[in-house]
């Protein structure tokens, strides 16, 4: 049939992709994966014991904190103490993101390579922040409590830190993929140091990095309302009061107003970011 | 009149930018006078924090090792379960939340509920879940998985409407059903994606599951808590021990992890290099 159309002879090799051969990777790491699965569920020793059934056992039985749920005392939050405290949850969250972050720019600026000649200083920018993420805040602010004592200071402590060294590190990769080409011009026209990052590398991140900010203090309202649990301050430590003595309903309370706080500037730092970039 | 056309571009109006500083620094005012922070104590924090340290340091034993690495591995094995958990609800979801396979109110529906999941923190749920299910490791895994739910099931959601549209049009052309279209069109695509969202959450989740112990949820955490807030006196060397395995676990497991994201990305004949996506990765962490 080929043949007799008449197409010239390379029009007749087999048009339909080869499937890609099976290499060694995605069955080794299937295989890993899988029995790594089955020994964390698995009920023994090293394992979880974890079972659907025995999920839906428990919630069908009757239960306190369940039942709490339909009786939510939202009288809870307008009492002075609860209130007084999720105020200062945003506090902590509104000067951890804000103190952090205002370290984090010049940091990202000499943790690489077109903003910091020095070496030393690179790697020490990096490193710092590669460590202070290797802990979650929460342990930050473990530690910071037993340095300092309770209160809002050793939660404040930990949200900067951690907000250094998270900002720093997605401004630093983002300005691994800047275009060089102001950079250049910035040297070509014989600016000095300061006056290329302020001119050829800032304006190029400023967007991303207003962005991190927001997503870093999305993070930080999360952590500061636990913070409290490990006595650092904010609405966490009415939280752990109402588990300890049980009271559920305004447990829910708290939690319902801390969702619908969280949702809500979730959507207004997503509307944000959109107009950022 | 001819234009003249000026030298150099014109400065773009940046009101926009004014309002937003003078609201931030409003912002920080308002917190910085009304936080009862008792600010004497700031001066010495960091020789504060040194002393913390170096105690940790100073009083290090081995004799705990055992128990901080079992405790270690707890989390590790809570974090993985709580991370199936999620993704066998999330990438299901996904497809439902994806604007390009189903009707958009659907697609903005599923969205919202997942906005909400997003916006409650693990050990939220973890003191809600302890009550119910007591000390053990299914409190954490739920509280995980639940937490997880709505960051993957969005993130996989957007991978899902990035994917090219012609295979999409191909498979409608042979006639594909829409369980067909779906496998050979959309899954293939958007999967290498996928699964490494699933590791890189998993990889947040192990800091995750270490903080789970200071409500008493079991794992390295509970270890830390007990040492640095429950003993008297402080057991130093054992908070210690426990942040060195916490540290080295997370950076093997990260390690591990980010090789094989990488290699599912880059494909068995990537020879690019596969770098995290920064938006992506501050998306993945709320």
């Amino acid at each position: 049939m080929r043949a007799t159309s008449g197409e010239p002879a390379t029009a007749t090799v087999n048009v339909r992709p080869t499937r890609p051969r099976l290499g060694w990777f995605g069955p080794a790491v299937t295989a890993g994966l899988v029995a790594f699965t089955v020994v964390t569920i698995w009920d023994w020793n090293y394992g979880t014991g974890f079972s659907i059934r025995e999920i839906f056992s428990v919630i069908g039985q009757k239960n306190p904190v369940i039942e709490a749920i339909g009786e939510t005392d939202f009288g809870q939050l307008v009492s002075p103490r609860s209130r007084k405290k999720f105020v200062e949850t945003l506090r902590l969250a509104v000067l951890g993101t804000v103190s952090g972050s205002a370290v984090a720019l010049p940091l990202a600026l000499i943790s690489t390579r077109i903003g910091a000649p020095n070496r030393a200083a690179r790697i020490a920018a990096r490193t710092i922040s590669n460590v202070v993420r290797a802990l979650p805040d929460i342990v930050w602010a473990m530690l910071f409590v037993a340095a300092v004592g309770s209160g809002a200071l050793p939660g404040l402590l930990a949200l900067f830190l951690f907000t250094i060294a998270v900002v720093t590190k997605l401004t630093a990769d983002t300005l691994d993929g800047i275009d060089t080409g102001p950079v250049e011009a910035a040297k070509a026209s014989g600016a000095r140091h300061a006056q290329m990052l302020r001119a050829a590398q800032v304006p190029q991140i400023l967007p991303a990095y207003a962005s991190y900010v927001l997503y870093a203090f999305e993070l930080n309202l999360r952590s500061s309302a636990v913070l409290g649990i490990v006595g650092a301050g904010g609405i966490g430590e009415r939280l752990e009061n109402f588990r300890q003595f049980q009271q559920w309903d305004r447990l829910w309370a708290i939690v319902v107003m801390f969702i619908v706080v969280v949702f809500v500037v979730d959507r207004l730092s997503t509307l944000l970011r959109r107009k950022l970039g | 009149m001819t234009t003249t056309t000026r030298a150099w571009p014109r400065r773009e109006r940046q009101s926009w930018t004014w309002i937003a500083c003078v609201v931030v620094v409003a912002l920080a005012c308002w917190s910085v006078l009304g936080l009862d922070a008792r600010w004497g104590r700031l001066p010495s924090a960091p020789a504060d924090l040194y002393t913390v340290g170096r105690l940790m340091v100073t009083n290090l034993t081995w004799n705990d090792l055992e128990t901080c690495v079992e405790a270690m591995w707890d989390s590790i094995a809570i974090a993985w379960v709580g991370t199936l958990v999620a993704a066998v609800v999330a990438v299901p979801l996904a497809f439902v939340a994806a604007e390009n396979l189903v009707p958009r109110w659907l697609a903005f529906g599923i969205r919202q509920i997942l906005n909400v999941l997003r916006a409650i923190p693990e050990i939220i749920l973890v003191m809600a879940f302890i009550p119910i299910f007591g000390l053990t490791p299914t409190a954490g895994i739920l509280a995980i998985g639940i937490g997880s739910i709505g960051t993957l099931a969005k993130l996989c959601a957007e991978s899902i409407e990035g994917v090219d549209a012609g295979p999409i049009e191909a498979a409608d052309a042979t006639g594909a059903t829409r369980v067909q279209r779906l496998r050979w069109a959309v899954i293939p695509q958007s999967m290498p994606e996928i699964a490494s969202f699933v590791l890189y959450r998993f990889e947040i989740n192990i800091r995750v599951s270490t903080i789970l112990g200071a409500v008493g949820a079991g794992g390295i955490g509970q270890v830390v808590d007990d040492a640095l807030t429950t003993a008297v006196p402080r057991d130093w060397g054992l908070a210690g021990l426990a942040l060195i395995i916490v540290v080295l676990a997370t950076v093997v497991v990260d390690f591990i992890s980010g090789a094989v994201r990488r290699r599912i990305l880059a494909g068995p004949t990537g020879v690019t290099r596969v770098i995290d996506e920064p938006a992506i990765v501050a998306e993945l962490m709320t």
